[in-house]
């Protein structure tokens, strides 16, 4: 302070001075006593004293201020050397000897503002590499907390070795976000060349694992989630690759082998080429686009099936085929079939129950098996059919001896003879016959093991039977002999006493011939009985020979039935009209009339009236019912009855009109006129009740009115 | 002869819900196969009274026979022939008719499947081949019914014709006839022993028809009435639906219209029984394989129209040998 007035106070003494002698001056012109004058003298010299006191204050406070200004400074310097990284500038030490405050705090200023913009500036770079670490770390999908401990700045540390960490950082996160990126791109392109062979949606597969990843968006997503499900999806695609591909080979090795097996034309296989080009790959060398797509597999599949059903329908023609062979192998060895028959049904083929080739591999052995059998059967076979030949000359022998008129001369007598004296000549040899038979039978039983059987018969028992039914018809043919023995002793008797000789033959005729006319009776003859135990074909076959052979004698027996069948007719036919006529209860008019029958009539007259009555009841009943009548039960209830009055002549009878409406009498006589009966097909259609029912064509008069 | 009035037999449950068109007992078993207009084929278990199987087919039904135990076939009104395999429940088409399918025969003797249908043709077909079509062989009129004996068929049509086959030369008739009887022909059946066929018609009467044409094979055919029944003084006629042979007597049973079933002994000339009164019409008969049961399709056949009837039901009564068995014939030596 007293630097600042160096010249001044010399100026200012002299004012001061001046002042006072002035003061002095005024003083002694006005005669201030000196009391006056001290106290004024203190009072001015205290007021100056006051206001140096408070320019010092003044003086000390603003230095104090500067002094912490400098200080602060300094310590701000210091700091952001420390944040920085730099060596802090020692300004301080050597200036503080020297240099006044102000100086110091000018020094001081921009070195602080240097800092403050480097400071700035360092730590724009520090965002700058954070903000970076930050959005690469979270392409990265890094945790989060890693994150946060990076992110805050740190403010007390910036220095270079810091940035450089952090730039450190930076390359290596970009470095590992670029590797992702590569594998996430090789991940993308297998699964692309997989979608490709499986014929599936790439776009859509890829997008469903992360939808940044189907090319429409520039940046895809990296984070090792989507790695780990796009390494997933690859895996079940290589899977469901591996498992098509073992599909689609397996199908074109059946191909092949159906192919081979059925000698598929070259163009037909041409079109499975591809499916079969692939039989031998390994599952990377198979790369075609769609080639193992499910519409593929599946048209292979298609194929493949059509071929086995082709097969299977060929096998089972095959199948049929052997069956049919089998049987008639049988058939001709008269070996039954049954025993070998297994379920060979097409049904138990067609679903699956057995297996078509293993049925074929059996069939064939059994075929094989059955020729075998049926080869050692032949000479036993001959000689069976050479003994039921002669059975049934024999039956027809048997026949023919009970013929009483047999000897009647007659054309044709002579053939008959001759055939008679054969079979004669065969029957004596039956027994021996029947002897080597059984010796042979039982030899080759024997031999096999097995029961011969003739169309399921045993042989043995045949004969057996045969030798037993023989027996019992000897014992038979020897009762009656003594049984005539005794008839003519007694006869010669009567003729002793009577002079008379009544036929004998005469009961013995009607006791034989019933038993020979009617259809069962076959059974009751020894060949018949024979051949009955052959089966069934085989009697059909018999006794239509044997009837060929009785033709004429059954003629004659039908003539006589059919008379009294006639009879019989009538009676029923005469039973519906009492019923009508009387109209009285069913059963008792039932029974009545048909026990007719069986009471005798012995008169031919008799039954020759009723054959022509039986004729007419055939057709007359049904002329009188009208066809086209809607009330048919109204009328021909008289009629009937008239008709039965008037047995004999049916056609002329006269017909009394009935008390009923003049229409549905006309239709009566219609219905009576026609000599053709035709008269359904009138110029109406008929139809059937499932016909209007079903509404077939347009009903019209379908039905008859029947009630 | 003796009319005993006897319960009606065990009814099926299950049955079909509309008129039954046919029913058979299987060749094997006691197995009954049963047609309906209901559109559908059943399978049923006589023995034990269930229903073992069921076809749903596209039309009414009008027919159905076994082949073996374990398939059969079916006619159906949507014109098909269908082959139906009972234990896998599965059915395919035969072939089919220009109109509906009316009747169906399998032939043992041959093989084949035989069809009558109103187209006026009758089908053969092989049912195993794939193309099962053997020949068509055009009929004078609408087929009616037809039966098989052999190698016989014979075949009942509209307009009262009767033809007759042999199956092994089926090029034409063996046979052409026509009805005996003057009304529409309503069944047809073959003797069992092959040697004729009886014939029934909407008025109740049935003719015994022989195949031998000779003079003495012709005088034996004859006719008679039955289901008929007298009211007031009135005959009152009924339509003869059904005729069935008892596979060992060779007697047959007929079904009218009238709820009645007639035993006959056609040889005999003679009515052995008639069982009491079904609720309605019987439509359909059948014998099982040893005769020992008789199914009765009892049955609305519509003979009417379309108006209110019985429900549809089928009944299995057990045959009494003495209603089945023709009266001894006196054998003079039965003793040989």
């Amino acid at each position: 302070m007293y630097n600042h007035h160096n010249d001044p106070p010399s100026h200012m003494e002299t004012t001061c001075g001046s002042l006072l002698s002035e003061l002095q001056k005024i003083w002694d012109e006005v005669g201030e006593p000196d009391v006056e004058r001290d106290t004024m003298l203190l009072e001015l010299e205290q007021e100056c004293l006051e206001a140096y006191r408070r320019k010092v204050d003044q003086a000390n406070r603003c230095r104090a201020q500067m002094r912490q200004a400098v200080a602060d400074s300094e310590a701000e310097l210091a700091y952001l050397c420390a944040a920085l990284g730099e060596r802090p500038v020692h300004i301080r030490k050597f200036e503080q000897s020297t240099a006044s405050l102000k100086k110091e705090l000018e020094l001081i200023t921009p070195q602080l503002d240097e800092m403050r913009k480097r400071k700035n500036e360092r730590r724009r770079q520090f965002v700058e590499i954070l903000d970076q670490i930050h959005n690469i770390s979270k392409e990265l999908c890094r945790s989060t907390e890693d994150n946060l401990f990076t992110m805050a700045i740190d403010e007390s540390d910036l220095s270079l070795k810091q940035l450089e960490e952090l730039q450190r950082q930076s390359v290596t996160l970009q470095k590992e976000k670029g590797d992702r990126l590569k594998q996430v791109l090789d991940h993308l392109n297998t699964l692309e060349s997989l979608c490709l062979v499986l014929g599936t949606d790439f776009k859509h597969t890829v997008s469903e694992i992360h939808p940044t990843l189907d090319g429409s968006s520039s940046t895809k997503n990296i984070s090792v989630d989507t790695i780990e499900r796009l390494a997933a999806a690859i895996c079940s695609l290589k899977e469901v690759k591996i498992q098509r591909m073992q599909r689609l080979q397996d199908l074109a090795t059946t191909m092949v082998e159906l192919w081979c097996l059925m000698d598929t034309p070259i163009q037909e296989q041409q079109k499975f080429q591809n499916v079969t080009q692939n039989i031998g790959a390994s599952e990377d060398e198979i790369s075609e686009p769609n080639i193992l797509s499910l519409e593929f597999i599946n048209f292979a599949e298609a194929e493949v099936l059509r071929l086995q059903q082709i097969k299977s329908s060929k096998i089972k023609e095959v199948l049929l085929k052997k069956k049919l062979d089998l049987e008639e192998l049988c058939r001709t060895a008269h070996m039954v079939a049954k025993a070998h028959a297994q379920d060979y049904s097409v049904e138990a083929v067609e679903c699956g129950a057995l297996d078509p080739s293993y049925l074929l591999e059996q069939i064939e052995l059994q075929i094989s098996k059955v020729k075998e059998e049926a080869f050692s059967r032949t000479d036993i076979l001959e000689k069976i059919e050479k003994w039921l030949a002669a059975c049934e000359e024999e039956c027809w022998l048997e026949e023919y001896n009970r013929d009483d008129n047999r000897y009647n001369a007659g054309r044709g007598t002579h053939l008959i003879l001759k055939r008679a004296e054969k079979a004669r000549a065969l029957v004596n040899k039956i027994p021996a016959m029947v002897e080597t038979l059984t010796a042979k039978a039982r030899t080759w039983e024997k031999e096999r093991g097995v029961e011969f059987s003739y169309d399921g018969v045993r042989l043995l028992s045949m004969l057996e039977q045969y030798s037993v039914l023989k027996q019992e018809k000897e014992q038979e043919r020897q009762r009656q002999r003594d049984q005539k023995r005794l008839q003519g002793l007694l006869i010669a008797e009567q003729e002793a006493l009577f002079g008379s000789k009544p036929s004998p033959t005469k009961s013995g005729k009607k006791v034989s011939r019933p038993s020979m006319g009617g259809s069962y009776n076959n059974r009751f003859s020894l060949g018949g009985a024979m051949l009955q135990i052959a089966n069934a074909e085989k009697i059909g076959h018999s006794s239509s020979i044997l009837k060929k052979s009785n033709r004429v004698k059954q003629q004659t027996f039908q003539n006589q039935s059919l008379s009294s069948a006639k009879r019989n007719l009538d009676a029923t036919g005469l039973a519906g009209k009492q019923h009508s006529f009387n109209s009285s209860n069913t059963q008792e008019i039932k029974s009545a009339p048909l026990r007719k029958p069986l009471s005798p009539v012995s008169s031919a007259l008799l039954s020759n009236v009723n054959i022509q009555n039986g004729i007419r009841t055939e057709h007359e009943p049904l002329k009188r019912t009208p066809p086209n009548s809607k009330t048919p039960e109204a009328t021909p209830t008289k009629e009937i009855s008239v008709v039965d009055e008037e047995i004999s002549t049916p056609r002329t009878m006269p017909i009394p009109m009935p008390p009923t409406p003049s229409t549905v009498s006309v239709a009566m006589q219609t219905a009576m006129t026609p000599a053709t009966p035709c008269f359904p097909l009138g110029e109406d259609i008929e139809f059937s009740f499932e016909e209007s029912r079903f509404g077939f064509v347009l009903p019209k008069t379908n039905l008859k009115p029947l009630d | 002869m003796t009319v005993v009035p006897q319960v009606a037999g065990r009814e099926i449950s299950n049955p079909p819900s509309d008129g039954i068109s046919n029913i058979r007992f299987s060749n094997h078993s006691d197995h009954l196969l049963v047609s309906s207009w209901d559109k559908s084929v059943r399978l049923y278990d006589v023995s034990t009274n269930v229903l073992r199987g069921e076809f749903m087919h596209g039309g009414p039904v009008l027919d159905c026979c076994f082949h073996d135990d374990s398939s059969g076939f079916s006619a159906c009104a949507d014109n098909t022939v269908r082959r139906l395999v009972f234990n896998y429940g599965r059915e395919d088409v035969l072939g089919r008719h220009d109109a509906p399918v009316r009747c169906i025969e399998y032939s043992y003797a041959t093989g084949q499947v035989i069809t009558g249908s109103w187209d006026k043709t009758l089908k053969c077909w092989d049912p195993r081949g794939a193309n099962g079509l053997i020949g068509t062989y055009t009929q004078p009129e609408r087929v009616y019914s037809l039966s098989l004996v052999g190698n016989r068929v014979v075949v009942a049509t509209a307009g009262r014709h009767v033809n007759v086959y042999d199956l092994r030369n089926m090029s034409q008739p063996e046979q052409r006839r026509e009805s005996s009887l003057k009304y529409q022909t309503r069944c047809v059946r073959c003797y069992p022993y092959g040697t004729g066929y009886a014939l029934s018609s909407v008025e109740g009467r049935v003719a015994m028809e022989f195949f031998d044409l000779s003079e003495a094979g012709q005088s034996k055919k004859y006719a008679f009435k039955c289901h008929r029944r007298s009211e007031a003084g009135r005959d009152i006629v009924y339509p003869v639906n059904a005729i069935a042979f008892h596979p060992v007597y060779g007697t047959f049973a007929t079904g009218g219209c009238d709820g009645y079933v007639n035993v006959w002994d056609g040889n005999n000339k003679k009515r052995l029984y008639q069982y009491s009164k079904y609720p309605t019409s019987v439509a359909a008969l059948s014998f099982s394989r040893d005769g020992r049961l008789l199914a009765i399709a009892s049955s609305y056949t519509y003979e009417e129209g379309d108006k209110p009837h019985e429900p549809d039901s089928i009944f299995v009564r057990s045959v009494n040998e003495v209603e089945v068995k023709p009266k001894p014939k006196v054998y003079p030596n039965t003793t040989t």
